[in-house]
């Protein structure tokens, strides 16, 4: 074997890992046009690319079903399935664990508890608009949990089983005052409370989408910046130390993407289960740990699955839209189990 | 000018009591490579910690004549190669992308095929690409030891490099580490439990217990029937080889020695 051929061989697997991700945006392309494609109107390719291009020349009817139901919500699909995927790659390779997913530190369960406390507190505040102080509870909640995780992994100095641990506190914390408010509410907010908590991607619109995106766009390329160093520490964090990588700084900094990231992605739409978890899975048997490539296949991963399962959840049952987050969850535990027995079969 | 001073180093994790009191060796010198040998818990690997982070509690260490603890952290690293004592871990990452990200998180200039030659010269390049949850303990320590080697550092802290080698790799390990020492007048400190090895390769020792200096300088100053019967708790005889080196041998160990416990191990 001469001097050159390792490094060609890594060169070559990294243009193969550049066309699997190419050919992911190609299927989340398909998986778009399906899902816009889907529901009761009957709105064929040729009239959903005419709707894109001249919307003025479409319809009113079928303009707004595009424009303003079917758009939005596959487009809050891509939005919502790319920053839990990114956050889900983010914390399980910070803390080391395959199981982690961007629920782990509790974000959004307290988002959940922020939703619930609105619909409990609303028809006692006359003032208060519910429609808007809802998701903005949820997102106030949601960050003011990632930021007592973050305080509290700089305080401990960034041990990882502190921060898998002290989530996992916040994640019960918050269900159980969301049970103790579901006790005390009346019946009407107990329906409402367990609704929000059904992920749904009709309850967001051209706002949430925008800003689901602004906070993707901003985050993603401080993901990218560390790539290399996320690489490393799939080695042992001892050996990252070693190369000269602040391992707690690394871990505080994703952390807080991680935060941010969720709290956006699931004040909108309610907690949808899985994606943050298969989504990097998929991406890591796919394309392999070289975070280069994993991190935007993750991405890529998340909006794939979500933007699927978007799809599935208005064709699977003819009028019916079945909210995404039940989908996710009941496909994504046998999803899950053949992901484990396909790593176990690679020997990963 | 001395590659690296040690004098006076003490640690404690936290509020417990040091591992490590007082330690202090004289100065090593480019070329030359200093084995640490110690029972287990005798704080060998706390020391190679201290002075890999540049951080202990009490005492000083210098390298090239600057305080370790002073030195930016990029400068230390790039100075310092250190191997810590568990190898990397298994995942599907692979050996060559684990050294890749190494060498270009530290700015290395690549393309001359370093990590290449690194990796063939280890014996890693039919595996470099597979991933390291599908390789041996033997060969993750090996890319432990090409992630310490990479950047060609002045001081070398190998954590008991050849723990799961087998007796080819432990010798071309070693070789390589001297030949490493002498091309770039590197030093290195490597913990050994292999007393043998340690008094072939190594051109000083210093025997550690209980987070102390027990005793400090040749391989025949060291390895004595007293030294390792209190140190080590055992019987032994040193012989004298062919070539002048020197072998242990182990006869038995002394069951009775009060400083071996169960909180020893």
């Amino acid at each position: 074997m001469s001097d050159a051929t390792l490094a060609s061989q890594f060169a070559r697997i990294s243009r193969r890992r550049t066309a699997i991700l190419m050919a992911g945006l190609a299927a989340l392309l398909l998986s778009v046009t399906l899902d816009l494609m889907a529901g009761p109107a009957d709105l064929g390719l040729a009239d959903i690319a005419r709707g894109l291009v001249d919307p003025a020349g479409m319809e009113p009817r079928f303009r707004v079903i595009l424009w303003s139901v079917r758009l939005p919500d596959a487009l809050i699909a891509l939005g919502v399935g790319a920053a839990l995927g990114l956050a889900g790659i983010e914390i399980q390779t910070v803390l080391n664990n395959p199981l982690a997913s961007p629920y782990t530190l509790g974000i959004a369960s307290a988002a959940t508890f922020g939703a619930a406390l609105t619909i409990v507190l609303a028809p006692a505040i006359p003032w208060l608009p519910a429609a808007a102080a809802l998701p903005a509870m949820a997102l106030a909640f949601a960050l003011g949990a990632g930021g007592v995780v973050l305080l509290v992994t700089a305080a401990l100095g960034g041990v990882r089983e502190t921060v898998v641990l002290f989530g996992i506190a916040m994640l019960f914390l918050c269900e159980a005052a969301t049970a103790l408010l579901m006790y005390l509410a009346n019946a009407e907010a107990v329906q409402q409370i367990v609704f929000w908590t059904i992920g749904s991607l009709t309850k967001a619109g051209w706002v949430e989408l925008a800003l689901v995106s602004l906070v993707f766009a901003l985050v993603f390329p401080f993901s990218l910046r560390n790539v290399w160093a996320l690489t490393l520490l799939r080695g042992g964090e001892e050996h990252a130390r070693a190369i000269g990588v602040d391992v707690a700084r690394l871990r505080r900094h994703a952390i807080l993407r991680v935060s941010v990231l969720t709290a956006f992605a699931v004040c909108f739409v309610g907690s949808i289960g899985f994606v943050g978890l298969l989504g990097p899975h998929i991406a890591r048997l796919v394309i392999g740990e070289d975070h280069r490539f994993l991190v935007p296949a993750s991405a890529l991963g998340g909006a794939l699955l979500l933007s699927v399962a978007s799809w599935l959840s208005k064709s699977l049952l003819p009028g019916v839209i079945i909210p995404v987050g039940i989908l996710t969850a009941m496909a994504g535990v046998p999803f899950f189990v053949l992901l484990i027995m396909l790593g176990r079969r690679a020997g990963r | 000018m001395n590659l690296l001073e040690v004098e006076g180093v003490g640690f404690a994790y936290g509020r417990k009591p040091p591992v490590i009191s007082d330690i202090g060796f004289p100065p090593l010198a480019g070329g030359q490579l200093l084995g640490l040998l110690g029972p287990n818990a005798a704080g060998k690997s706390t020391l190679m910690r201290c002075i890999a982070d540049g951080r202990a509690d009490t005492g000083t260490i210098r390298l090239l004549g600057q305080e370790l603890a002073a030195m930016p952290r990029d400068e230390r690293t790039r100075l310092v190669g250190y191997m810590p004592q568990t190898p990397p871990q298994p995942s599907s990452l692979t050996a060559y992308e684990l050294v890749r990200s190494a060498a270009e998180l530290t700015g290395m200039a690549l393309g001359r095929g370093e990590i290449d030659a690194l990796l063939h010269s280890l014996g890693l390049a039919v595996e470099a690409f597979r991933p390291l949850s599908a390789l041996s303990g033997g060969k993750r320590q090996l890319v432990g030891l090409a992630l310490a080697l990479l950047r060609r550092p002045r001081l070398l802290l190998l954590d008991e490099p050849t723990s799961a080698l087998d007796l080819y790799w432990r010798n071309i390990v070693l070789a390589q580490v001297r030949r490493h020492l002498a091309e770039a007048a590197a030093g290195a400190i490597v913990a050994f439990h292999d007393l043998d090895l340690a008094a072939r390769y190594c051109d000083r020792l210093v025997l550690l217990d209980h987070g102390r200096v027990v005793a400090g300088g040749s391989p025949a100053e060291v390895l004595t029937p007293g030294n390792l019967a209190r140190v080590y708790n055992v019987e032994a005889e040193i012989l004298s080889g062919a070539d002048g080196r020197i072998i242990v041998n182990t006869l038995r160990p002394l069951v009775a020695h009060p400083t071996h416990g169960e909180s020893r191990c």
